[in-house]
């Protein structure tokens, strides 16, 4: 252990005194662990959104045919139809309105739902600023998300329009959801109107069943139910509502993993050739600690430890930066009305340090090996 | 009569370049007492640089037997010279060959970095010990750039014998340096063996230098041809072979 300490302060010392090398290789290092950080943390969002959002006993009833919610109208009297059929636990109207229905980086979505029905449908919700009474007493009233206030900067009091709706901000409200953190709920008849699409249309209902396994039955008897009506319904379980919807994102994000593992890639090579090419030009320097005793276990552990540590600041400084900058943006992606939040966590963050020094010191195998296996007498011939 | 304490017997080496076979060395006879500092010199590819690799435990002979104190060099394995050679050799080169990253100080700290028995003060006095036996005490926080050709072989010395070893061996220690340096580091040198008893054997080209030398041997075609005379101020001396 003593050993290894000793060896690991030389590295550090061949490292901070070879400033610039250094620091150019630390550079490429940090860039393509935050390339890499940012798509962790795009694929562990989605990943969080496609696990994590959709309970087990809900149900999404939705237009049939219809994947905007710009286009999905229902007539808000299928309410009470729908509490009618065997099976379901409780339902509620949800009016959505979105600036933009393609995919975006920048989605405001508008949820209206009675106000008297929010919190006991979505139990989970908690006001962290403002408080609720505010907003079942003003119409323009929101509640918006964490994460939503963020981005726009919005805190109780402030008033903002968007999708050409003007609201009073009442609350900003948290959510283990991550959904529920990238929205403004307002009230239902308010939403109707100030959209345009009328009182007495909504755009899906969330449907909470008794009993989990009987999901499928309940959503069949739904669909039968309003499929000679003018508006008939495609009621799909929660989680496969998001997982259609999130389908083109879900590609999107698929296509990152090659650009991550091409982070991967590069920060292997950029390391390996900065220590390869620190090992070539050391070779005496090699030869004279082993001439002094350093055994060639200990010249490779110094070329070692020089890799882990440039792995780990420019892992550190990667995976914090993109953390931080994911942070600052609070960026959203949206499709469809469905919304993704960007989310930096500790995990993408760890993971990019780790996966930094994991590279590093595979990146230093073959310069270490260079290093410690040249014969002292030819080395010590070469000055 | 007490035993050398450096022995080499029938000591050769030959590697192969190409097609051919060279043999730098060939059976060589050498004794080295303790204490003695002994000079060798030769044309080049005489092969004074191969022995002194032996002798350093850095090469390994083809045959023959080489034998340092106590320990026979030839039957060691690699881990167990290189276990040796931290403790019981110091080597000087021509070119000092400084860590150019780091100070007089960590330079001298080098072969001590790995000896577990020793505390980090018991470290540092040690490189302080060495680094005012080599007079550049105030020196100890420069790096090699910021020193001249005699202070780095000043620190590069002081490097060599900060572990304590009982031998010491230096291939042309001043053949990169002017005339006053060079006195001054074989000054040190003899100081070395007179005053603490260290076995020095020298490489070198230059006469005047080898003449600071208790005994001077002198090699062609890898063998000994003759006997120099002893040093007006010869440090003990032993029959050599």
């Amino acid at each position: 252990m003593k050993r290894m300490i000793a060896l690991l302060v030389l590295a550090y010392k061949q490292i901070v005194r070879h400033r610039v090398r250094s620091l150019l290789t630390v550079a490429g290092v940090t860039t393509g662990i935050f390339l890499y950080t940012a798509i962790q943390t795009m694929q562990q969002s989605i990943a969080e959104v496609t696990r994590s959002e959709s309970g087990e006993d809900t149900l999404v009833v939705y237009r049939e045919n219809r994947f905007c919610p710009t286009t999905s109208r229902l007539p808000e009297h299928y309410l009470a139809e729908i509490r009618r059929i065997p099976g379901v636990a409780e339902a509620v109207p949800i009016q959505i309105a979105v600036n933009n229905c393609g995919a975006s980086l920048d989605v405001i979505t508008f949820r209206g739902v009675p106000p008297e029905n929010l919190l006991a449908y979505n139990p989970e919700i908690e006001v962290i600023e403002g408080s609720v009474t505010d907003w079942k007493e003003r119409s323009d009233a929101a509640l918006v998300g964490q994460q939503f206030a963020r981005r726009r900067g919005l805190s109780p009091g402030d008033t903002f329009e968007a999708v050409g709706v003007r609201v009073w901000v009442a609350g900003i409200i948290t959510s283990p959801l991550p959904q529920d953190n990238n929205v403004a709920y307002v009230h239902l008849p308010f939403l109707q109107q100030a959209s345009r699409v009328g009182l007495g249309t909504v755009t899906q209902f969330n449907v909470r069943v008794e009993n989990p396994d009987d999901k499928e039955t309940v959503a069949a008897s739904i669909d039968k139910l309003f499929a000679g009506d003018s508006a008939p319904t495609h009621t799909r379980p929660e989680k496969a509502f998001f997982a259609q919807t999130a389908r083109d994102l879900l590609e999107m994000v698929g296509f990152t993993r090659w650009i991550g593992l091409g982070a991967v890639l590069a920060v292997l090579g950029l390391v390996a050739n900065a220590l390869l090419l620190a090992a070539r030009g050391r070779v005496m320097e090699s030869a004279i600690l082993q001439t002094i005793g350093f055994p060639r276990s200990a010249v490779a552990f110094v070329m070692i430890w020089e890799g882990a540590l440039l792995g780990a600041m420019g892992g550190l400084i990667g995976s914090l930066s993109a953390s931080l900058f994911f942070r600052w943006q609070s960026f959203t992606l949206g499709n469809e009305g469905l919304t993704l939040a960007l989310n930096p966590s500790l995990g993408a963050t760890l993971t990019g340090l780790v996966v930094a020094c994991i590279l590093g010191i595979i990146a230093s195998l073959w310069p270490a090996f260079v290093a410690s296996t040249q014969p002292i007498v030819t080395s010590l011939r070469k000055t | 009569m007490t035993a050398p304490f450096i022995t080499c017997r029938d000591l050769s080496k030959s590697y192969r370049k190409g097609r051919n076979i060279i043999t730098p060395l060939e059976a060589l006879d050498l004794d080295v007492p303790e204490g003695e500092f002994l000079a060798l010199m030769g044309p080049s590819g005489s092969g004074k640089t191969t022995l002194l690799n032996l002798i350093a435990g850095i090469d390994r002979p083809s045959t023959g037997e080489l034998r340092i104190g106590d320990t026979e060099l030839t039957s060691l394995s690699r881990g167990q010279l290189t276990a040796w050679r931290a403790t019981h050799c110091g080597y000087i080169f021509q070119l000092y060959h400084l860590v150019p990253v780091l100070s007089a100080f960590e330079n001298v700290e080098l072969p001590l970095l790995l000896d577990k028995s020793l505390t980090r003060r018991q470290r540092r006095d040690r490189v302080r010990q060495a680094l005012d036996l080599v007079e550049l005490a105030d020196r100890a926080d420069h790096r090699p750039t910021e020193l001249s050709g005699g202070q780095e072989q000043r620190v590069a010395i002081a490097r060599a014998v900060v572990s304590n070893p009982g031998l010491l061996v230096a291939d042309e220690p001043t053949g990169d340096l002017d005339r006053k340096a060079a006195d001054s580091i074989l000054s040190l040198l003899r100081r070395l063996a007179s005053e603490f008893g260290k076995t020095i054997v020298m490489v070198t080209h230059d006469a005047q230098a080898a003449s600071a030398a208790s005994r001077t041997l002198h090699l062609e075609k890898g063998q000994l041809i003759e006997k120099a005379t002893m040093s007006p101020n010869p440090q003990p001396v032993s029959p050599s072979s």
